[in-house]
């Protein structure tokens, strides 16, 4: 799994702060410990960044690769600000996050991708709004995204599709959906786009103490269908565990099993059933609960694991 | 050619709930009135028969209303002026239900208080043999103030308390424990918060089969797909066996087509709108329908008119399991 860290973000007032302050020690410490913890790619989250993001994004590029080398996310809508800080680039190839099928964006953001040979992540998202079922996310890549990319000559190898995760507390309904999305996305063409998301937003809206949990459920069912790539919280020891699990099919654990299972099953184009669980182990029910919460087969609600 | 009609098969089923009790059961009431059970989506009688019909409840203003459609003020006349009588009225009326609607202001304009509250819920007892549903104003201070020592007075009659809402179960859900009685748990209009709030009255101990829910609805032309969307959501899962949604449901139909401006305006409107309290009745009557079809168990009315019609509406859609 590529981990792209999420930790700078705009939306921690930590960040916020740090970035007010120019606090250079304070994302040069997040950079390391991120890539410390795992990442191996880091996402800038710097929000739109209107008055001075041709400021800001060097300063910040300037700023990290000052400790590490791995590549550099690009995450805002501000184009300007992105090519300021691309022109500062001197370590890996960047990404830029992201571009999306509606027009304007999807006209300019590519030519700046090429011009500064990045990586580019794609949302499958029109202006229409976002897509819910896995044909209508699929069909932005292959009739909206793809096309574009290929008529400027983009190299389809450094594009990156994100056919984006929605809440489990307000869309649960389409979580399932993704899955699906995903198996068809590595399919629909040749070479490949790779596919990331951003696995936290599941659990946007759900009590802090609750989001690990469905975070890695859902990384576990994600896999299963073929994920590889992803922006998520390195530092969330349990969700590597299971990312570790997977990846080393690791089932000497009965809790490891399980999410290798989960895993398998959707793999399999199953779903998990109650047969993979030891129903007697609490932590199980939990993961259990949680599985039946992200198929969509039991309605979410706050509390639902004290059901 | 003979036709094989689909079948459901569903392994859940909404809980069943008594609301009232009669002398023998430690109330004062003449009749009960048994509400759930159902096994398949609404009239799939062909699946399941419909065990409990849906219910009609009339809304009785515990102080004449004072923003009211003039077609509802014509309807019932004076009678709105005695919460005792009124409710009468919608007895003699066929109602199977009376719902008590506590508002901000009691006697004389001035705000509503415990005594005023216990003293109108004692004579409209008096003067119906009805199960009743209790509302305070829906908000959680003055709910509380008004619910309690309701509950305490009326103890034994399984009256359904509410609103029991997030910001005040504990105390409504712990004065229905205490004194025999049900509530009613309403959440806005979203299936997440109407199975969080269940779980978390049942969590106090409540029995499933002393709540009731309302998951809020819209009327007919105003988010009427909305409240349907999450009332029909809910009844699926409970008959795919979450216990937490398979709870009986109360909407109230007449409040929502009520305050439109198709029910409440007479004035300026175009001709082909057609008579006013024609218009009114239908509303009220076509919300509750949508509803009933939706799943509801009770529909909370307002017109005498509209109880007629849904009545017959709902005759007519259990039909064939009468014949």
């Amino acid at each position: 799994m590529y981990i792209i860290g999420e930790n700078i973000h705009i939306l921690s007032d930590k960040v916020k702060a740090a970035l007010a302050d120019r606090d250079a020690g304070f994302f040069q410490q997040s950079a390391v410990a991120q890539v410390e913890a795992g990442a191996q790619a880091l996402d800038l989250n710097l929000g739109p960044r209107k008055k001075d993001g041709e400021e800001v994004f060097p300063w910040m590029v300037k700023t990290v690769e000052a400790v590490v080398d791995v590549p550099l996310s690009l995450d805002s809508t501000n184009l300007a600000g992105i090519e300021a800080g691309l022109k500062a680039v001197t370590k890996a190839q960047p990404i830029i996050n992201s571009v999306s099928a509606e027009e304007e964006r999807l006209e300019a953001v590519p030519l700046i991708a090429k011009k500064y040979n990045a990586k580019l992540v794609a949302l499958t998202m029109a202006k229409s709004g976002i897509p819910v079922s896995a044909d209508e996310r699929v069909n932005i890549a292959i009739e909206s995204l793809i096309p574009r990319l290929v008529e400027i000559d983009y190299p389809i190898s450094d594009l990156i599709i994100d056919p984006l995760v929605l809440t489990v507390s307000g869309c649960q309904e389409y979580a399932p959906e993704l899955i699906e999305a995903i198996r068809t996305l590595q399919v629909a063409w040749d070479p490949p786009p790779a596919i990331s998301v951003g696995i936290s937003n599941v659990s946007n809206g759900v009590p802090t103490e609750g989001r690990s949990l469905i975070n890695r459920v859902y990384c576990a069912m994600l896999m299963g269908a073929g994920l590889q790539m992803m922006i998520a919280d390195p530092f969330d020891q349990k969700q590597n565990e299971v990312i570790r699990v997977i990846e080393e099919r690791d089932a000497s654990t009965p809790v490891g099993k399980l999410y290798l299972a989960i895993s398998d099953r959707v793999a399999a184009m199953e779903e998990p059933t109650v047969a993979d669980v030891d129903t007697t182990d609490p932590e199980q029910m939990e993961i259990w609960k949680t599985v039946q919460i992200l198929f969509n087969k039991v309605i979410y609600a706050e509390s639902y694991l004290q059901q | 050619m003979p036709v094989e009609i689909p079948k459901d098969s569903w392994p859940g089923s909404v809980n069943t709930v008594t609301l009232g009790a009669t002398g023998d059961q430690g109330g004062s009431r003449t009749s009960t009135v048994t509400i759930g059970g159902e096994q398949s989506l609404p009239f799939m009688h062909f699946e399941n028969p419909t065990p409990h019909r849906p219910v009609i409840a009339m809304e009785v203003a515990a102080a004449r209303p004072a923003d009211w459609s003039a077609v509802l003020l014509e309807a019932w006349g004076s009678t709105l002026d005695d919460p005792a009588v009124w409710a009468r009225a919608c007895e003699d009326a066929g109602a199977d239900l009376i719902v008590l609607q506590f508002g901000l202001k009691g006697s004389d304009d001035g705000p509503v208080s415990a005594e005023f509250a216990v003293e109108v819920v004692k004579e409209v007892m008096d003067s119906t043999g009805l199960p009743l549903v209790v509302l305070g104003p829906g908000q959680a201070e003055i709910d509380n103030s008004i619910l309690v020592p309701i509950a305490d007075a009326t103890k034994g009659e399984r009256i359904v308390l509410g609103l029991c809402e997030e910001g005040n179960y504990r105390t409504i859900v712990a004065a229905a424990m205490a004194n025999d009685h049900l509530v009613l748990g309403k959440t806005p209009m979203d299936v997440n918060l109407a199975k969080q709030l269940n779980i978390l009255m049942t969590d106090m101990g409540l029995p499933l089969d002393r709540i009731v829910m309302d998951p809020t609805t819209g009327a007919l032309g105003y988010g009427i797909e909305y409240g349907y969307s999450v009332m029909e959501r809910l009844r699926l899962a409970a008959l795919q066996g979450d216990a937490m949604t398979q709870l009986p449901m109360l909407v109230t139909p007449g409040v929502e087509t009520w305050k439109t401006k198709e029910s409440k305006v007479g004035a300026g409107i175009p001709d082909e709108w057609g008579e006013w309290a024609e218009r009114g009745v239908n509303w009220e009557t076509l919300t509750a329908v949508a509803l009933i079809e939706a799943g509801a168990d009770v529909v909370v009315l307002r017109h005498p008119q509209s109880l007629v019609r849904v009545r017959a509406a709902i005759a007519e859609l259990t039909a064939s399991e009468t014949a």
